[in-house]
């Protein structure tokens, strides 16, 4: 639903709202009075049985909390209402501890029940943080980490984790491209710190940098990650400034995310089994004209071109189908949607003894996409293993196993992809009624595949009678050995493997020949292998000495090689359309291998931490990374960070102040690098691919640089993390310059050269932000009520590119100091009230060095001027949490402003014709027609090519704020679940993408066509953001679901 | 166990050791090989002159939108666009935007292709054999000047349209690039400089070329294209004896005009008519022209009755199109794999004969005779006599979708209609000339560029 608030109020009376709540919250730290009396209750002499439930202060019920007798290895899981039943010895406590919560130790006294509520840990500080190789505790913590767990993904009707952390991270900017299932994500950690390189973070699964590499054979890009279960995920960490990345080195700038699986724990064997299913429909749909005023605005359209009123009558009823022009009104935009349903089943299986500890998990998710056969379904299997051999040895085993069966569509520039249906008129039938088959499949007058009618492509005839089949089967698993030396020192060793198998198959029948060419049939199969190795070994040292001297270790080496290979063949000329494979084409059409060459990379690494009493912080860590993607003399790079905290409220004049209960100030500087590069940049390339009809023949490829060396980021980064009122309000506050310099960027040359680009270390660009986050627990206890509020601004600028502009597709370009993806071109000045033509300002600098701002009707004669920005100003999320008794409500919020959408298809669909026959938009009718009318759509004319051309007049403001989840759970009690022989049951429902508040008329602000953002160039892909091209809207999702345990 | 362990640390310790890791960085590329290795023996010179052929496929070049460009901006109503692409709808309507996609793949295509002829005839030295290095240097110098030949005719004002010695052409690359300085911002050549270029590439290659050179470029091809630039700059007389030359090789017209164009099948060989085409296979090259034309394909053309009624009654030519009730196409590229007649004898005699009666004379042949060869294939009955505006409409109806229309327009100072306003934009409108790309006049602050743009 799209509403027509403004955003930005909207988001301040939402603030407002619960600023103003948080004054109550005084009276509930009752609780924790309460539980100190717990600790003076009597002894008990023998094995007493204990049971109770675990609460979290921003939720309801906690599962999956462990409950260990203080001292022993006997313990227990909470269940899905947590629940919990133990036995425990005489003077036992219990220790409750979960990630994401502040760990509690509970006296059990006499008592038979126990009941506790674990504070949320936005700001604990004895909680261990996953940092590269190896945690930290978050009170030494000096770098800048924002922590995610499980609540915040899984159980999602998404296919990929990030897209459900979307709006809770500040300065983590998430953004699905289309509404398309399995397609490629764009993340951005502060911002994007490379114009012709990688700009995604680093991914790591269970200490091992996974493959994210897009293996799409179209430009419509892939998303690898969605191969990783969000359900397996425990924790999430995004390393942002130099301090926590810079041990990540040359793959460091664009940040790094951390993916923790879930893990077994001591107690008896736990079995989840979860089901869930729903339905999505798109977010928005356009208006598009209906029959009437399509034959009212083309006959206009027509007239002013001169043609006769019978050339129009016929014409209309060659669109008609050779009907009466009066007889249909479809509403093709409708046709490009299904019903689609969503189901996903989950079991899982956890346990494990003092020794040998296990989580087993599957999956199965089955989503139907917005657009029509749009289907994605994943299987997923999980086996973490954690052995203890002898006191000093440990070894496990990760593996996580996934299919993914994507049937896809078309990228967003393709006649076949289901959104260009828009084009149609909705004069034509959906059936043709000469031959009731779908319109545009048979010719009625010879009988044959019909080649000319709809006027435009039919792209329900490709679903007819095609398919696109992307299937994946992923092994991603290491296995490791820790061996404990002395208590503080141990050595681990890590060897991981990604393995990803990709297939892709195409099949176009007879039906789609219009499109696919007259070939009886179009077949395509691709199949790729992308493998990668990584070895990690490292020592960690660990020692308080003198009780104020905490001095944290680690160094080690890391190495990695990685390939990517693959082949693919193209056939024509089937006996039926009932052969559909490769196998069946009686023609060959092309084939080709595909061999990356592979890439390696070396590392050795350190990070040396130290704590002055608990207080005073300083940190290190430096990695040198050779890559065989750079020139020989330039292998090498050495990346390096320090910084220093201070946590004030350690110090005695505020230690115990419950009122500021946390202060601290970190600082860090960094240089971190980037070598998202393809693996040969820096050489001089022929290539022997240009046979001519069988005759061997080869050319240049490309022009390389031996000089070519890493892009290298300089960031600063300073923080302050706060908790007042024992931490009812807390959050943190960072403010950060990152400066590239010595871009890597794929300049272009003239083309008169032979040549489009060369890579050369040039230009600097700045990323600089704030981010600040507040979660303030307005309620605790019975009724809870937790609000999660964050905030970025990131400012991107180019600020030297040493040469010219980086032009993009339509008016997206890098462009010396602007931000990267700026839209440059004419300025559109609205329609000329005396014959309806299009003008734009002239916008040349005159002699007083002002702007010429007479207009002009000539496109060619208005100079170019910045008129848009795809990147937000400001982005952010509010999460607010309630529970009372069993039932929980979770809402989260997010919103991005002040950014613009390009919006592509509008110079065919939003031009009163003046560019064909495709149908227009309603806002066309608003058409000059008369002289004096004051309008700013241009005056109808078909094939006029009035106002057509790429400018202002298609940039669109891009605000929007988005209702991005609602959950409603309600978890039985214990009493009534145990009756079903069960530990515990939860029922709920949710939606994704409820409601969304934008002024933009398109289908969806969050948007990002896949065409021109999955392209082989990397900087045309960082370049063309935020443009719309018939790209689809984002689902809306409801789902109903139940999770039991037993 | 702490064998184990010792074991793993003194693999790490081995991964760490500098040399080992080195080699493991030495990582070369498979399925592309240096540029330093690519140019070592004459079969490499040969690949790269092969290489030279394919980069004409490319739709940017032969591929199908020269020829589409340029009948598209002649066209005054023979022909209407109806495909869904903006670009060729600017080149109908003659307004062309600065930001035109094919104005840039056009020039891009055009300098790559004579990069690698350029890195061919600067390695001419590898190659051994005497026959072997003539020939090579020839086919080198015809595909770049028929390359800056369209170019020229394309990028910039026409020959007969003020000072060829003034009016800036493109700018003349001989050598092949390794690597860019600002040395490669270079400015526009004049008209007339790259038509020096053009006529000393084709009139080298003339010589140098084998009479029969297979599928590749020979020594009648290299007098065709001269033909064409001779025309195109009115210089009759030469352009009659460039013609007449490439007439002299083994060539006969095809008994069947359509034919000529589609013989059932999809792959087409060259016909004795053929003097030089584009190759095309279901694996290497695209014939666009069947995309643009074919009725089995997008058919983005649809033939208008001012077309077809310059067609005489009983011209076979007026029989390669299909009339539906939505459209009518022409069949001229049905053939989806079919070779683009780049050069076709037809052509040279129409040349031969316009030459020789803008001239006076009668190379070879009479005007007369020459038209009536031409007539005679397509069913049509001999005349007594020709006119200019004879062979004119005779050549425009033969050539047509060939690519022909603009030069010819321009040569003859013809009008072509505004399809908005109905106006007549002149054969010397800014409006007929493409623009310098965008991304060019980004890069390059040395080019100039053209009016109106």
């Amino acid at each position: 639903m799209f509403l027509g608030v403004d955003p930005l109020q909207f988001c301040l009376f939402n603030f407002n709202f619960h600023c103003m709540k948080m004054k109550n919250f005084t009276h509930y730290r009752l609780l924790l009075l309460l539980l100190s009396c717990l600790l003076a209750a009597p002894a008990w002499a023998q094995s007493q049985a204990v049971s109770g439930r675990v609460l979290g202060s921003d939720s309801g019920a906690l599962p999956g909390v462990t409950v260990l007798e203080q001292g022993t290895t006997n313990g227990a899981t909470t269940g899905a209402d947590g629940t919990f039943r133990l036995s425990v010895g005489p003077r036992a406590s219990l220790v409750f501890s979960s990630v994401g919560y502040a760990t509690q130790t509970v006296a059990v006294g006499s008592q038979a029940t126990v009941n506790v509520t674990l504070q949320a840990s936005a700001t604990e500080l004895s909680e261990a943080v996953v940092v590269g190789y190896g945690t930290q505790n978050k009170a030494d913590l000096t770098g800048s980490v924002t922590q995610l767990s499980s609540k915040d993904v899984g159980n999602q009707p998404v296919q990929s984790f990030e897209q459900s952390i979307q709006g809770k991270a500040a300065g983590v900017f998430i953004e699905s491209g289309s509404g398309k299932l399995g397609q490629g994500i764009r993340v951005r950690v502060r911002g994007v710190s490379s114009i012709s390189g990688d700009t995604q973070p680093l991914y790591v699964v269970d200490g091992i940098p996974v493959l994210a590499d897009n293996l799409s054979s179209t430009s419509g890009a892939t998303n690898p990650l969605a191969d990783i279960n969000p359900n397996d995920i425990e924790s999430i960490n995004v390393l942002k400034d130099a301090s926590a990345t810079a041990i990540y080195g040359s793959r460091a700038t664009n940040g790094v995310v951390i993916v923790t699986t879930k893990r077994g724990r001591v107690g008896a064997t736990k079995f989840t089994v979860a089901y869930q299913t729903g339905l999505s429909s798109p977010t928005h749909t356009r208006d598009f004209l209906n029959a009437a005023q399509y034959t009212e605005l083309l006959t206009e359209a027509r007239n002013n071109n001169g043609s006769s009123a019978a050339s129009t009558a016929t014409r209309l009823r060659i669109i008609a189908g050779d009907q009466d022009p009066t007889s249909y009104d479809t509403d093709w935009q409708h046709q490009a949607f299904q019903r689609a349903p969503f189901s996903q089943y989950d079991l899982s299986a956890s346990g494990g003894s003092e020794k040998t500890k296990f989580f087993i998990s599957g999956q199965y998710s089955d989503q139907n996409g917005i657009l029509v056969s749009n289907r994605y379904q994943r299987m997923n299997a999980r086996f973490n293993l954690d052995h203890q051999a002898t006191d000093k040895l440990t070894f496990g085993v990760n593996v996580g196993a996934t299919r993914s069966v994507n049937n896809r569509l078309p990228n967003d520039n393709a006649f076949s992809t289901p959104m260009q249906i828009v084009a149609l008129s909705p004069l034509t039938p959906v059936s043709d009624p000469r031959t009731g088959q779908p319109v545009g499949a048979i010719d009625p007058a010879t009988g044959t595949y019909s080649t000319n009618f709809p006027f435009y492509y039919n792209p329900l005839l490709s679903i007819a009678g095609g398919a696109y089949t992307t299937t994946v089967y992923r092994l991603l698993g290491n296995v490791y050995a820790q061996y404990k030396f002395t208590p503080d020192l141990y050595f681990r060793s890590e060897v991981g493997i990604d393995f990803t198998n990709y297939n892709e198959d195409q099949y176009q029948g007879r039906i789609t020949s219009r499109n696919s060419g007259p070939t009886n049939g179009f077949s395509y199969n691709a199949a790729q292998v992308n493998a990668k190795l990584v070895v990690n070994n490292y020592l960690n040292y660990h020692k308080t000495f003198a009780e104020q001297h905490l001095v944290d270790v680690t160094v080690g080496t890391a190495y990695e090689q990685g390939q990517v290979t693959g082949n693919n063949v193209t056939g024509t000329q089937f006996a039926s359309d009932a052969y559909r494979t490769i196998a069946n084409a009686s023609s060959i059409t092309a084939g080709s291998s595909f061999n990356n060459g592979g890439n390696t990379l070396v590392s050795y690494f350190g990070r040396l931490s130290y704590a002055y009493a608990g207080k005073y912080l300083v940190g290190g860590s430096a990695r040198l990374d050779g890559s065989s993607r750079f020139g020989a003399n330039n292998r090498y790079g050495l990346f390096s960070a320090g910084s220093l905290g201070w946590l004030i409220s350690e110090e005695d004049f505020l230690k115990g102040n419950t009122t500021l209960s946390l202060l601290k100030v970190r600082a860090s500087i960094g240089k971190t690098g980037n070598q998202g590069f393809g693996n040969f940049p820096s050489r001089n390339l022929f290539t022997g691919t240009s046979g001519y009809v069988g005759v061997p023949g080869q050319s240049p490829l490309q022009l390389g640089n031996p000089d070519l060396t890493w892009e290298s980021t300089t960031q600063y980064d300073a923080g302050l993390e706060y908790g007042f009122f024992d931490n009812r309000i807390s959050g943190e506050f960072d403010i950060y310059l990152k400066n590239t310099n010595g871009l890597a960027l794929n300049q272009p040359v003239p083309l008169t050269t032979g040549f489009g680009s060369i890579f050369r270390n040039v230009g600097s660009l700045e990323n600089k932000g704030i981010e600040f986050t507040l979660t303030t627990r307005n309620f605790v206890g019975d009724f809870a009520w937790t609000t999660s509020f964050n905030a970025a601004i990131n400012r991107n600028k180019i600020t030297n590119l040493n040469g010219p502009s980086i032009l993009g597709s339509n008016l997206s370009r890098a462009q010396e100091g602007q931000p990267l993806g700026v839209f440059v071109g004419p300025e559109y000045a609205g329609v000329d009230a005396a014959n309806g033509d299009a003008l734009y300002y002239s916008n040349a600098t005159m002699a007083d060095g002002s702007l010429d701002r007479s207009t002009t009707n000539d496109i060619n004669g208005a100079t170019y001027v910045v008129v848009g920005n795809p990147n937000p100003t400001w982005t952010g999320g509010i999460t607010n949490t309630f529970s009372y008794k069993g039932i929980d409500l979770t809402a989260t919020l997010v919103g991005v402003f002040g950014n613009q959408i390009y919006d592509g298809g509008a110079q065919y669909y939003s031009v009163a014709f003046n560019n064909g026959y495709d149908n227009q938009t309603t806002d066309q009718l608003n058409r000059w027609r008369n002289p004096g009318d004051i309008t700013d759509v241009p005056k109808a004319y078909l094939f006029g090519g009035n106002g057509t051309g790429a400018s202002s007049r298609f940039v669109r403001q891009g605000d929007y704020g988005r209702l991005r989840t609602v959950l409603l759970g309600y978890n039985l009690p214990s009493s009534v679940a145990k009756r079903g022989y069960l530990q515990s049951a939860r029922v709920f429902v949710q939606a994704l993408n409820l409601l969304t508040f934008t002024k933009y008329k398109g289908w969806d602000p969050e948007v990002s066509t896949d065409y021109l953002t999955g392209t082989g160039s990397t900087s045309q892909n960082n370049i063309n953001q935020g443009t719309d091209f018939y790209t689809a809207p984002q689902a809306r999702t409801f789902t109903v679901g139940v999770n039991l345990g037993f | 166990m702490k064998k184990l362990v010792f074991g793993l640390l003194a693999a790490c310790l081995a991964t760490g050791s500098v040399t080992s890791c080195n080699n493991k960085l030495n990582v070369v590329p498979v399925d592309s090989i240096d540029a330093g290795n690519a140019l070592s023996t004459s079969d490499d010179v040969q690949a790269a002159l092969v290489g030279t052929y394919t980069s004409l496929q490319s739709i940017d070049a032969y591929g199908g939108y020269i020829q589409f460009i340029s009948d598209l901006l002649a066209d005054d109503g023979d022909i209407t666009f109806v495909g869904t692409f903006s670009n060729p709808y600017q080149f109908q309507r003659k307004t062309i935007r600065r930001d035109n996609g094919n104005a840039q793949s056009t020039w891009g295509r055009g300098y790559a292709t004579i990069n690698r002829a350029n890195n061919v005839l600067a390695n001419l030295d590898k190659v051994t054999a005497a026959a072997s290095k003539t020939r090579t240097e020839g086919e080198a110098r015809f595909l770049r000047a028929l390359t800056y030949f369209d170019l020229v005719r394309l990028y910039a004002r026409a020959w007969n349209d003020g000072t060829p010695s003034a009016n800036p052409g493109v700018p003349v690359v001989t050598t092949p690039t390794s690597t860019v300085t600002d040395a490669n911002l270079l400015a526009r050549n004049t008209v007339a400089e790259v038509y020096t270029q053009v006529i000393a590439d084709l009139t080298a290659a003339e010589s140098q070329l084998p009479a029969s050179n297979g599928i590749f470029a020979n020594k009648y091809a290299a007098a065709a294209i001269l033909s064409r630039v001779y025309l195109q700059q009115g210089r009759f007389t030469e352009a009659a004896a460039a013609a007449n030359r490439a007439t002299a090789g083994p060539y006969m017209l095809n008994p069947d005009y359509d034919t000529e164009f589609y013989q059932g099948a999809d792959l087409l060989a060259n016909t004795a008519e053929d003097i030089f085409t584009i190759q095309n296979s279901a694996q290497s090259g695209i014939n666009q022209l069947n995309v643009f034309y074919g009725e089995q394909q997008r058919g983005d053309i649809s033939i208008n009755d001012q077309l077809l009624n310059q067609f005489e009654a009983g011209d076979d030519r007026a029989g390669l199109f299909t009339v539906t009730t939505n459209q009518t196409y022409s069949n001229k590229y049905d053939a989806q794999y079919g070779s683009v007649k780049l050069i076709r004898l037809a052509e040279m005699y129409l040349t031969r004969a316009e030459g020789n009666f803008r001239a006076g004379t009668a190379v070879g042949a009479t005007p007369l005779s020459d038209i009536n060869r031409v007539r005679a294939r397509v069913g049509l009955p001999a005349l007594a006599t020709v006119t200019l505006p004879i062979i004119l409409k005779e050549r425009k109806l033969e050539l047509a979708f060939e690519g022909f229309r603009l030069g010819d327009l321009k040569r003859n100072q013809e009008s072509t209609t505004d399809p908005t306003t109905g106006a007549p934009v002149a054969w010397n409108s800014p409006r007929l000339v493409l623009p310098i790309p965008l991304a060019e006049i980004n890069v390059n602050p040395n080019l100039v560029q053209n009016p109106g743009y």
